[in-house]
């Protein structure tokens, strides 16, 4: 097996409800993959089974040919992390506790230091605010914030969960562009999003996810154009 | 004359506060836990009051050489006398009754629902467990600790004013685990998760956090800070199963400093030992209770959410 990250099979339910029936899916080391969707069709019960925060009912994730463990706090050691969506920043806490739970995983807390320098580079408007209790973020540098709390696991793949959630166009298009060079240094990334224009001119591959069940896959540029794509969820005219 | 008068007055408020701050100091310790469960796991922990009976009857076990009925007097026999030892036994073992109150009632429902509100009745029926296996094993009659136990004295404060060395002790201790307290929470790796798990748990467990272990360390927190407070309860007054239900006075407490918050704690139950002790000093004994539970009512009625508590939308 040669993918980075490998999901095979899952299937979740809430009770009698079906909400994956079967998805898979695989990450190529420093891929950017997306899973779009409409409301409801699974993104985020998926990313949380990943993540081992719900429980499955059916399927397995390999990472790096290893299985991965059951329980969320083993699988951030094993080298996923997750920004969640609704970006879940512990607003009582300063910027900087923030970034250093982040790091709450790792073994060795030397690390953390040279790590936190890297997540200012990225980052920059975190470090002005570093003292500032998270809470008092604008909605654009939480989800940065929740970014770089999610990469002080320095995560084999970092996960994301509808990064462009409640926020604005412009400031969309800041995370976006600066997801983009966090791949640049080396992360494999695996994105779920409802903005799927978006998602579609980040990520090399996308899935499309509907009602719990795998409606297309393919590179994402192909996926631009695909005429079904276009209708069902990038809607007309709308400029990029 | 008039001078005289007033030097008496002053010395009798004076004296007050000082009782006030060493009731208050207990409460904290009793009350501190309580909130530290409550900030995580958002329900209130009624075996909170257990813990303190279990430290209490340890420390009394550990200090008198089992003398508590004859079946332990033939099985264990631990050189009396040590206050070490009986005092830490006492912290050790609250603490281990707490992580196992938790594993064994709390966490099965935890992980079968998210209601809070069955968690709030296993902690009652917990809590009358415990009072009743000690009424059972110890039988219920009132005990103290020796007096020996602890240095005694009075120290003169000046103006007439006095504080037992009981009441400096109790009132160092609590400076002292409070302030262990605080500096593990701001200053430790696991303290960092803790206020992070307080804030959400779900998103801490998120962080690489084990949520299990970090609900273990908060419940034995919780149960060593309440053995702390039991053994000065059991040594100031007396000891006995149903000692517990003095928690219900760091419930208070807790909901006047507003729930969830150590600092909150903390002062609500200064205010609290303050109010009981001025009300005993310049009303009557018998109205103290009266007046901490209109505090109660009052606060609830003015600010719900207490002194430093989360407005009440906000923990949703």
């Amino acid at each position: 097996m040669s993918a980075l990250l490998e999901v095979r099979d899952f299937h979740v339910s809430y009770g009698a409800i079906k909400a994956l029936q079967g998805f898979s899916l695989s990450l190529e080391e420093r891929e950017i993959v997306s899973v779009i969707g409409s409301n409801g069709a699974g993104k985020s019960t998926f990313m949380n089974a990943v993540m081992g925060m719900v429980a499955r009912d059916r399927g397995e994730a390999f990472l790096d040919g290893r299985k991965l463990p059951a329980r969320s706090f083993q699988v951030v050691r094993s080298g996923l992390s997750l920004a969640p969506e609704g970006r879940k920043i512990f607003a009582p806490l300063t910027v900087l506790e923030n970034l250093q739970i982040g790091a709450f995983s790792r073994a060795k807390q030397s690390g953390a230091r040279a790590d936190m320098e890297w997540v200012f580079y990225l980052f920059p408007r975190l470090k002005e605010r570093v003292r500032q209790l998270a809470g008092t973020l604008s909605g654009g540098e939480q989800q940065m914030l929740a970014i770089g709390r999610a990469l002080m696991a320095r995560p084999r793949v970092l996960l994301l969960d509808e990064p462009s959630l409640g926020l604005a166009p412009i400031v969309i298009r800041d995370i976006f562009n600066e997801l983009r060079r966090v791949n640049e240094e080396g992360v494999s990334i695996l994105l779920v999003e409802q903005n799927a224009r978006q998602a579609l001119l980040l990520s090399h591959r996308t899935y499309v996810l509907q009602t719990g069940r795998l409606l297309k896959e393919g590179p994402s540029k192909t996926l631009l154009t695909d005429p079904e794509i276009k209708s069902a969820y990038l809607g007309k005219g709308q400029a990029p | 004359m008039g001078n005289a008068a007033q030097f008496t007055e002053f010395s009798t408020l004076f004296q007050q506060v000082v009782n006030g701050l060493s009731l208050g100091s207990v409460y904290a310790l009793i009350a501190v836990g309580y909130s530290l469960v409550y900030s995580i796991l958002s329900f209130s922990n009624f075996a909170h009051g257990g813990f303190l009976v279990v430290g209490g009857y340890i420390c009394y076990g550990l200090f008198t050489g089992f003398e508590l009925n004859v079946f332990s007097r033939h099985l264990l026999t631990v050189p009396a006398g040590s206050v070490w030892l009986a005092g830490l036994g006492a912290l050790g073992g609250a603490g281990i009754v707490a992580v196992l109150t938790e594993r064994l009632a709390y966490k099965p429902i935890r992980e079968r629902t998210s209601m809070t509100l069955y968690l709030l009745i296993a902690s009652m029926g917990v809590s009358i467990i415990i009072e009743n296996i000690f009424v059972i094993a110890v039988g219920g009659r009132f005990r103290a600790l020796p007096q020996s136990m602890f240095p005694s004295g009075l120290y003169n404060l000046g103006w007439g004013v006095t504080a037992s060395s009981s009441d400096v002790l109790s009132l160092t201790c609590a400076v002292l685990f409070l302030g262990g307290l605080q500096f593990f929470l701001t200053q430790t790796r696991w303290g960092l998760a803790i206020r992070a798990a307080a804030c959400d748990l779900r998103t801490a467990g998120l962080m690489g956090v084990n949520v299990s272990l970090l609900i273990a360390i908060v419940f034995f927190a919780a149960g060593l800070l309440a053995a702390v407070g039991g053994v000065f309860l059991s040594y100031r007054y007396t000891l006995y199963p149903q000692m517990g239900g003095i928690t219900t006075k760091a419930f208070v407490a807790a909901v006047i400093g507003g729930l969830g918050s150590l600092p909150g704690a903390i002062v609500g139950s200064l205010i609290l030992g303050l109010a009981e002790m001025l009300t005993t000093g310049y009303v009557s004994s018998q109205m103290r209770d009266l007046v901490v539970y209109s505090l109660l009512v009052l606060m609830l009625l003015v600010k719900p959410a207490g002194f430093f508590g989360k407005p009440v939308s906000d923990k949703i």
